[in-house]
């Protein structure tokens, strides 16, 4: 015969063992990888810029944190500390898109060039003179 | 006929010199660390907007805050909803003078005097930095501490232990001439 003490005890310390392995999975959860997840916005290059810049409040509300896919001509390709950057045109004379490129992806971004169209899918992340979108991959 | 060249002149000399004035820069490096018994943070973010005017040294940055990027999502997560509460305050910005910045020279340590705006809260700030002064590039280095509470974030009692009072910003700002 099983004593209820025992039995508390067994089940207190069944419940802790499914807390602390739910709260290391929970705390290592790795990052996003944007390349496996599907868009969840589709947009053109100059309607997002246009979207900002008419009203940032609430393009915020529709694009920040979303993973974004951009179809846009590139305007301007930088290389900053071994980290890519892709710009992409937009009406206005001042702004674009920025696509920030995962380091570990970029290996076409050597036969891209000025003026070619281009998909590129991100995480927006706000707007200060561009549309910023991090984490980047480029999809064709 | 010699007023019209000359004043031509003029105009494409003032156009050329006013392309000088500003120097920019949209991929500007700034990390932040926070250093507690438990663990050690850190966050990057590449893409700090930064514009120095020349002719009175004025300088403006704008960060986003969601770009801050962690090696932990679950902490990034809790920096953004919970902490700096991003969707509310999208951005920190700063906005300031480099003291006596047409006599700095190359490699001369700066005070930067401004007001440093993080969680909707706004602080006057001094802040040193190494300064790189050259035709092309003006670039800035350096780091500063950042007391939390000054800030209004609240940091819950729970994680109240993993997280310092003060945080050290680090930044890095490579500013090119402004042409376009």
């Amino acid at each position: 015969m099983i004593s209820k003490g025992k039995v508390l005890l067994g089940v207190t310390l069944f419940i802790t063992a499914i807390g602390i392995v739910v709260s290391i999975s929970m705390f290592s959860k790795p990052h996003l990888d944007i390349s496996n997840v599907d868009a969840q916005i589709v947009i053109d290059s100059n309607d997002l810029f246009k979207d900002y810049l008419t009203n940032e409040t609430e393009a915020n509300t529709k694009y920040l944190e979303q993973v974004i896919q951009v179809t846009g001509t590139i305007e301007d390709i930088n290389i900053v500390k071994d980290k890519s950057i892709i710009a992409l045109t937009s009406e206005d004379t001042f702004g674009s898109v920025l696509c920030h490129l995962d380091a570990d992806k970029d290996h076409k971004i050597a036969q891209l060039q000025k003026g070619q169209s281009i998909q590129i899918k991100g995480v927006c992340t706000g707007f200060l003179m561009d549309v910023i979108l991090v984490k980047s991959v480029i999809i064709n | 006929m010699k007023s019209i060249i000359t004043t031509i002149a003029c105009l494409i000399l003032s156009v050329m010199s006013y392309g000088q004035e500003k120097f920019l820069t949209k991929s500007g490096h700034v990390s932040f660390f926070s250093h507690s018994p438990i663990e050690d943070i850190e966050a990057e973010n590449d893409q700090v907007l930064s514009i120095i005017d020349t002719n009175n040294g004025a300088i403006a940055i704008s960060i986003l805050m969601k770009s801050f990027l962690f090696e932990k999502a679950l902490m990034q997560e809790h920096f953004n909803e919970n902490y700096v509460e991003s969707d509310k305050y999208p951005k920190a910005t700063f906005k300031g003078e480099l003291i006596n910045f047409s006599t700095l020279e190359n490699n001369a340590e700066v005070t930067i005097k401004g007001n440093l705006t993080i969680h909707g809260v706004t602080k006057p700030t001094v802040i040193k930095a190494k300064i790189k002064k050259t035709e092309g590039n003006i670039s800035l280095e350096g780091n500063f501490p950042v007391k939390v509470e000054d800030f209004n974030i609240e940091i819950p009692s729970v994680v109240v232990n993993n997280i310092a009072k003060t945080i050290k910003v680090t930044f890095n700002l490579d500013h090119q001439p402004y042409t376009k």
